[in-house]
């Protein structure tokens, strides 16, 4: 997994993000290797909804 | 005369005065912020990570662009768009096709070289919200409608496929054997191509040859690299590949719907995607919500109001879809009445599709113009008799105050539907609804006294 894959997935452990949230957060980061990243966590299919719409992963 | 395209339609914006050209470098994240404020159709000629993408976006976002694709008046549109569908054109197939220039299968395939716009604030991710979607039964032929995709890896998107539609139906049959669906999704088409894939046309009938109908010229397609699929060959970009046999399992929206309200999340299938063709130097469609799709829907709900008041052997003199209920939920028509017609014509606009809201009125009311409106309304309509409430009506989905939620995972929804007929009462002398008017309007000029 790429560091900001990882990143990524430590937020979402930490707390349930609208998506406009998480890429609020890494907004220096240019918008193909974010969506790489978003894309390596959809790959391994761990990310979850909640009620709101809002991303979250279960720790494991 | 050059045919109809993408392309030809940016020029025709051009001269029309109605394309902003954004020449500094603009991200991904800032796309749709800027078109909103844009009073044009805006192209994006700089985006940043994506050299040699252009975006281009609110190409029919108002009723007068959308006059500008179909080559005619504002007021013409409904019945242009209503004679021309009644003369359609078959499709072409040619050998070489501008939307293929460039190609990219298997491996190579990764939609983050596509500059995939993130919308609206809710949206569950960056959306490709314009698509031509072709997709093909044994036994029904192909299909084309508009769907929206959600990112979701560099070779997968979602897709949905929760209403009922024929592409649906297509996936259905395909899953019951356990088959993926292949399909193709065209970007970048002419907004003529657009009407005719959002056109809710019965499922034998081809929307390929409304397209050229529209047009008035037959639709140029190309066979898919990939795929027993035929495109539109002046597209700008086109994705191929096949929707998962996985069934409503997949996480998707929400997306801000067209209903000018943000969905909630939503379970559909997965389109795996297995070859991207573009052209050179591609410009990348952004259909922007909800504005643009819903003048798109309006000529078409406008159109079925004029046919469903036709065969009530009513003569309609006006109609319009407002943009306010999404060019959908509500028709407004003036015509040219015999007694009884007034209640003739709200029963029949009440059975058009979805349509929930019908007013109808006599010639004389400008129905553009709200306060003719409300002037009909305020002195021609006795609610115990010229209101028409229809109970027990098919509904959307996303409608909130039809509680769909309510239903159950399956359910469809229904609705009431409200009718006011605002033609002037039978037994009401006209001379009663005699307007003011100035004395000499007509000779006394102010400008003679300036």
């Amino acid at each position: 997994m790429s560091p900001l894959a990882t990143n990524l997935k430590a937020a979402l452990e930490a707390k349930a993000k609208q998506f406009h949230d998480v890429v609020d957060d890494n907004m220096e980061v240019p918008w193909p290797d974010f969506l790489r990243a978003w894309g390596e966590l959809r790959e391994i299919n761990i990310l979850k909804r909640d009620d709101e719409g809002a991303y979250y992963i279960e720790k494991t | 005369m050059a045919k109809k395209g993408f392309r030809s339609f940016l020029d025709d914006l051009d001269v029309a005065d109605e394309l902003r050209h954004v020449t500094k470098p603009v991200d991904c994240r800032q796309l749709s912020a800027l078109a909103e404020q844009a009073e044009e159709a805006t192209m994006f000629e700089n985006i940043e990570s994506y050299p040699g993408w252009r975006v281009a976006t609110a190409l029919v976002s108002t009723r007068k662009r959308l006059a500008v694709a179909m080559g005619c008046t504002e007021k013409r549109i409904a019945f242009e768009f209503e004679s021309r569908s009644a003369k359609p054109i078959n499709p072409v197939t040619v050998e070489n096709a501008p939307c293929q220039e460039v190609v990219m299968e298997g491996d190579a395939v990764d939609l983050t070289t596509i500059p995939l716009p993130l919308m609206h604030l809710f949206d569950g991710g960056p959306y490709i919200s314009g698509t031509f979607a072709v997709s093909k039964d044994a036994d029904h032929g192909p299909n084309v409608g508009c769907y929206r995709l959600m990112y979701r890896t560099p070779k997968e998107t979602g897709i949905d496929l929760v209403s009922p539609s024929d592409m649906r139906f297509y996936y259905q049959r395909a899953l019951d054997k356990g088959e993926p669906l292949p399909i193709a999704i065209a970007v970048g088409v002419h907004p003529l191509d657009m009407l005719a894939a959002s056109y809710k046309a019965p499922i034998d009938i081809s929307e390929l040859a409304l397209a050229g109908g529209l047009r008035g010229e037959a639709l140029e397609m190309v066979k898919c690299k990939t795929l027993d699929l035929e495109v539109p060959a002046d597209a700008e970009l086109v994705l191929e590949g096949e929707l998962l046999p996985i069934g409503w399992t997949a996480d998707e929206g929400p997306f801000g719907e067209f209903s000018q309200i943000s969905g909630d999340v939503k379970w559909n299938p997965i389109f795996r995607i297995k070859c991207v063709t573009h052209r050179k130097n591609p410009i990348f469609y952004m259909l922007q919500m909800p504005w643009e799709n819903d003048w798109l829907a309006a000529p078409v709900t406008e159109a079925a109001g004029l046919q469903a008041l036709r065969i009530a052997s009513v003569q309609p003199v006006d109609i319009r879809a407002p943009v306010g209920s999404c060019g959908y939920w509500s028709l407004i028509a003036s015509i040219k009445k015999r007694p009884g017609e007034g209640k003739n014509a709200v029963a029949a606009l009440l059975s058009v599709a979805e349509v929930k809201f019908v007013i109808v009125t006599d010639d004389d009311i400008d129905i553009h113009d709200p306060d003719e409106l409300d002037w009909a309304i305020a002195f021609r309509v006795q609610a115990d008799q010229d209101a028409v409430i229809l109970k027990g009506a098919r509904a959307k989905h996303i409608d909130p105050s039809v509680k769909s939620w309510l239903l159950g995972k399956g359910g469809l929804p229904t609705t009431a539907k409200l009718g006011i007929d605002a033609t002037i009462p039978e037994g009401v002398p006209k001379i009663l609804y005699r307007r003011i008017k100035t004395y000499g309007q007509d000779r006394i000029k102010l400008e003679d006294f300036e």
